[in-house]
């Protein structure tokens, strides 16, 4: 364990302070993102990755505030659109290590379409979904993620659409990887953050995030009493997409947590690329003449 | 002007969507091509699969041409509707030829039949189709069989063109051929095509100003497509698809435009070569990524081919009323640039060159076509000479002192030092929210001042280094004609025809490819010396007008604007000329 807990901190290319930043987080007092933020730095030295190799794509939203505030080579875009601007990112350089990070707001909202299409496509990215179950930068209103009962900033007599499982959503659409974590629980979340750098193809990543000043439904304490980790459930098999499924339903009694599934056949979208497959070199490497081809597929012009 | 001898000739095939009118044009063409004719082809068809009207419209020239005549000489139908539709754009002492029993005209079109001097044709193409084993689509055969022998067109150049495009079905091919053949024997009508040919014109091509985007863009090493389909972008979609082999090109048909316009800038960022293209409702959809990639200053391609608006609009015809769309896309204030192709040439050069700006000045580059162009069947001989491929970044080897770069450093002229990311040097951050040198957030009112400055002070340099319009034709002339896109290549088609009539009236043209920036100087000076100024524009607004006076003050007084989802076909162009002598 001390062995494990040092490679957090310290690795053979990189150390925690290679992605130390200057400026002052801007969160509330006990966000969730605090945490979010440790396990991201942890996971990138554990698993020996510079901030130089590294490509953080933010949303928009109290995630996206934190773009500043870490190392890397980073992108801050648009509401809801941190999963296309990052695969774009991420398959014209395979070499960089693409993490995209973006609400449930902005996720199951505009950037809902994104996500599906992302599945389908198995984009070779890992996305954090940070889920506090509400809109936290615009003040509290409700998200599709939010418990239909709960007063919120615009709808003060609760929701009266229902409320989404982001995990059984996910996997529903056949997901490669699909993991639940909890932000506070840093030693878990770096670990599934890992997994989900390692795994080959789009990795999605559920944070039960506690947001204090607007969720006060859902807090930590909250998460606290009902989640438990799959290493708990004896024989459990991550492979196994049914179980997966299964256990991804309860979103209020006990919530599982861990790496829910991940398929070991997974081929990521640019391995799917029949006219690429006897490419070595990435996108950015191959920007050059080619005049010759195009006189070629003139000449067949008739 | 009726006098004017205009040593051009038309050919229209008229039908259905679905009744191989595409295959019957292009085959013609190719075989007038083949013989030594210069030609260019134009379509219309309705948004539908099948039914309404569609048409293949063949301009032949005695120079290189490349615009289409609103009339024709010989139309060629296989539908009703389409015989109505079309049968006004005959010219005099012209050819209809139709397939189909009892076609009954009103009193009014049987005037202007007599009074035009129309032979009018019928051929029972199906039944003759039937008696060599053929069916529906083989009845187009034995129309081209029989126009081939009016036009005085060796018959062994369609045949050829026939052979090549079914050679993988024997079968058929071989009853294609025989149709052919008694479609020629069948020697219904003379006409004397009275054009020159031209040797080494054989070789040429028959291609669109799609492929000539496709092709400038692979050339230029564009290595990602990501595109929605949408007319008239799509063919530029499919065709990089359909040779995404040999040019190892990733092409992606993403879920939406907002995805292929966040996938370019995500490709483009990390320092590939990446483009989108889509029409005017696909680009609303892409603003807010334009406005995206102004604030991170990412080079940014974008392809707008234009179509009637609004909304769904004329979804298969032309128009280029979306200079003003192109112009304020985006909120908020940076740079962009602003291009328009105007033929096959432009469309490939303009490509590379947006790709050459985009990176250059580390912003939006939005390319302008319209269907006429993008869908115009071009006769051309070469492919462009092709520009330059630099990058414009920052050399790592002359670096002294790694640690202090600043992505997004103050400079004299606005542009900062990139780097990509994956790069040994400082880690930054694009940040589309208001930010310092380095990327972070900063909300102080001094650095939102200097960095918007900053960003700027681009334009001032674009537009210096932008070229200037062309004014083709002599300095002097009786009137002045002011344009941009496909309507270029009509205007020197008409200069040419008033060349060759010796006409006494002298035209000149003034032609925006560069449009925004727009850059004044020379314009200013043909402003002070022309005679007579008309703005002519595909669209209402008169939208390069409205920039121009923007800019300078200077108010057109006369417009010759078009706006019916059609182009500018020549005769717009003389009879304007014309009307203007007679008053
Ligand atoms: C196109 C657009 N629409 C709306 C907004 C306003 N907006 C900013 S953040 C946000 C919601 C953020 O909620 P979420 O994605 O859950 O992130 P959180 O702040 O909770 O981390 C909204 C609606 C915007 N920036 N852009």
């Amino acid at each position: 364990m001390s062995s494990l807990c040092k490679t957090y901190f310290e690795n053979e290319n990189v150390s925690l302070k290679d992605y130390y930043s200057d400026n002052i987080y801007t969160w509330c007092t006990n966000c969730g993102n605090y945490g979010i933020a440790a396990a991201t730095k942890r996971a990138l030295v554990a698993e020996n990755i510079e901030p130089k190799d590294t490509f953080m794509c933010f949303d928009i939203g109290c995630n996206g505030n934190g773009s500043d505030k870490i190392g890397g080579y980073r992108l801050h875009g648009l509401h809801g659109r941190v999963i296309p601007v990052a695969t774009g990112a991420a398959l014209a350089n395979r070499n960089l290590s693409v993490i995209a990070s973006g609400g449930d707001g902005a996720t199951l909202s505009e950037g809902i379409g994104h996500l599906v299409h992302a599945i389908r496509s198995n984009y070779n990215i890992t996305f954090l979904m940070h889920n506090n179950c509400n809109y936290a930068l615009t003040k509290g209103q409700a998200s599709a993620s939010t418990r239909q009962d709960v007063p919120m900033d615009s709808s003060p007599d609760g929701t009266p659409s229902d409320t989404l499982n982001f995990m059984n959503f996910v996997l529903s659409l056949g997901a490669s990887f699909a993991a639940r974590t909890f932000s506070g629980n840093v030693q878990q979340m770096t670990e599934v953050i890992r997994a989900g750098i390692r795994h080959r193809g789009f990795s999605v990543i559920e944070i039960l995030q506690n947001c204090p000043t607007y969720n006060k439904d859902t807090t930590h304490e909250w998460y606290q009493d009902r989640i438990y980790d799959t290493i708990e459930i004896k024989d459990y098999d991550n492979s196994n997409f049914d179980s997966a499924l299964n256990i991804s339903k309860d979103m209020s009694e006990r919530i599982a947590t861990g790496v829910l599934f991940a398929n070991p056949n997974s081929v990521p979208f640019d391995q799917r690329l029949e006219n690429r497959q006897n490419y070595s070199t990435e996108l950015v490497d191959e920007v050059k003449s080619y005049n010759q081809i195009s006189q070629e597929l003139f000449s067949r012009f008739i | 002007m009726n006098q004017l001898d205009i040593k051009r000739f038309a050919i229209k095939f008229g039908g259905e969507s679905g009744q191989g009118i595409n295959s019957l044009g292009e085959i013609l063409a190719k075989a007038l091509k083949n013989t030594g004719y210069k030609i260019f082809g134009y379509r219309e068809y309705p948004s539908l699969i099948r039914g309404g009207y569609a048409s293949y419209q063949i301009d032949i020239g005695n120079e290189a041409i490349n615009s289409s005549s609103q009339f024709c000489d010989i139309l060629v139908c296989s539908s009703r509707r389409s015989i109505y539709q079309y049968l006004r754009d005959l010219r005099s002492n012209s050819i209809l030829i139709h397939t189909l029993t009892a076609v009954i005209f009103k009193p009014e079109d049987q005037e202007f039949i007599k009074s035009q001097n129309i032979q009018v044709k019928y051929i029972d193409a199906l039944t003759l189709a039937k008696q060599q084993g053929g069916n529906a689509l083989m009845s187009n055969m034995i129309l081209l069989g029989a126009l081939a022998e009016i036009i005085g067109l060796d018959l062994t150049s369609v045949e050829h063109i026939v052979n090549e495009q079914f050679a993988d079905k024997p079968k058929l091919l071989e009853i294609d051929l025989k149709c052919l053949k008694v479609g020629h024997d069948l020697n219904i009508a003379d006409y004397n095509l009275n054009l020159q040919k031209f040797d080494g014109w054989q070789d040429s091509k028959i291609i669109t100003g799609n492929h000539a985007i496709a092709l400038g863009a692979i050339s230029a090493g564009a290595r990602a497509y990501y595109s929605y389909p949408m007319t008239p972008a799509s063919s530029i979609l499919s065709y990089l698809a359909e040779t995404s082999h040999e040019s190892g090109m990733l092409v992606k048909q993403a879920e939406d435009e907002i995805t292929a316009a966040q996938m370019t800038v995500g490709s483009m960022h990390m320092g590939t070569r990446a483009f989108t293209g889509t029409s005017g409702g696909g680009f609303d959809l892409m603003t807010e990524t334009i406005s995206l990639a102004g604030i991170i200053e990412t080079p940014l391609v974008l392809v707008l081919a234009q179509r009637p608006g609004p909304a769904t609009g004329l979804p298969t015809w032309t128009s280029a009323g979306d200079l003003n769309l192109a112009i304020h896309a985006g909120h908020g204030e940076y740079p962009r640039i602003v291009i328009s192709a105007s033929d096959f040439e432009t469309a490939y050069s303009l490509i590379q060159n947006a790709f050459d700006l985009a990176e250059k000045f580390q912003t939006p580059v939005i390319l302008l076509t319209e269907k006429q162009i993008a869908e115009g069947l071009y006769n051309v001989k070469d492919l462009p000479q092709d520009i330059e491929i630099n990058r414009y970044l920052l050399n790592e080897n002359e670096l002294t002192t790694k640690s202090t770069l600043k992505r997004y450093q103050f400079t004299e002229n606005g542009i900062s030092p990139r780097w990509l990311p994956g790069s040994d040097l400082p880690q930054y951050n694009a940040n589309g929210d208001e930010h310092d040198e380095v990327g972070d957030v900063n909300e102080e009112s001094l650095n939102a001042k200097l960095i918007a400055e900053k960003r700027m002070k681009k334009t001032e340099l674009i537009k210096m280094s932008l070229p200037d319009p062309v004014l083709y034709g002599e300095n002097e002339a009786d009137i002045t004609f002011i344009g941009w896109g496909s309507v270029k290549p009509v205007i020197n088609d008409v200069r040419d025809i008033l060349k060759q009539n010796n006409s006494e009236i002298k035209i000149n043209y003034l032609h925006y490819d560069y449009l925004f920036p727009l850059k004044s100087e020379l314009l200013l000076n043909v402003l002070k010396n022309s005679k007579r100024l008309v703005l002519v524009e595909n669209n209402y607004l008169g939208q390069l007008g409205q920039l121009i006076t923007s800019e300078t003050g200077f108010q057109f007084s006369e417009k010759l604007l078009k706006y019916d989802g059609r182009p500018f076909f020549i005769e717009d162009i003389l009879n304007f000329i014309n009307s203007s002598r007679n008053e």
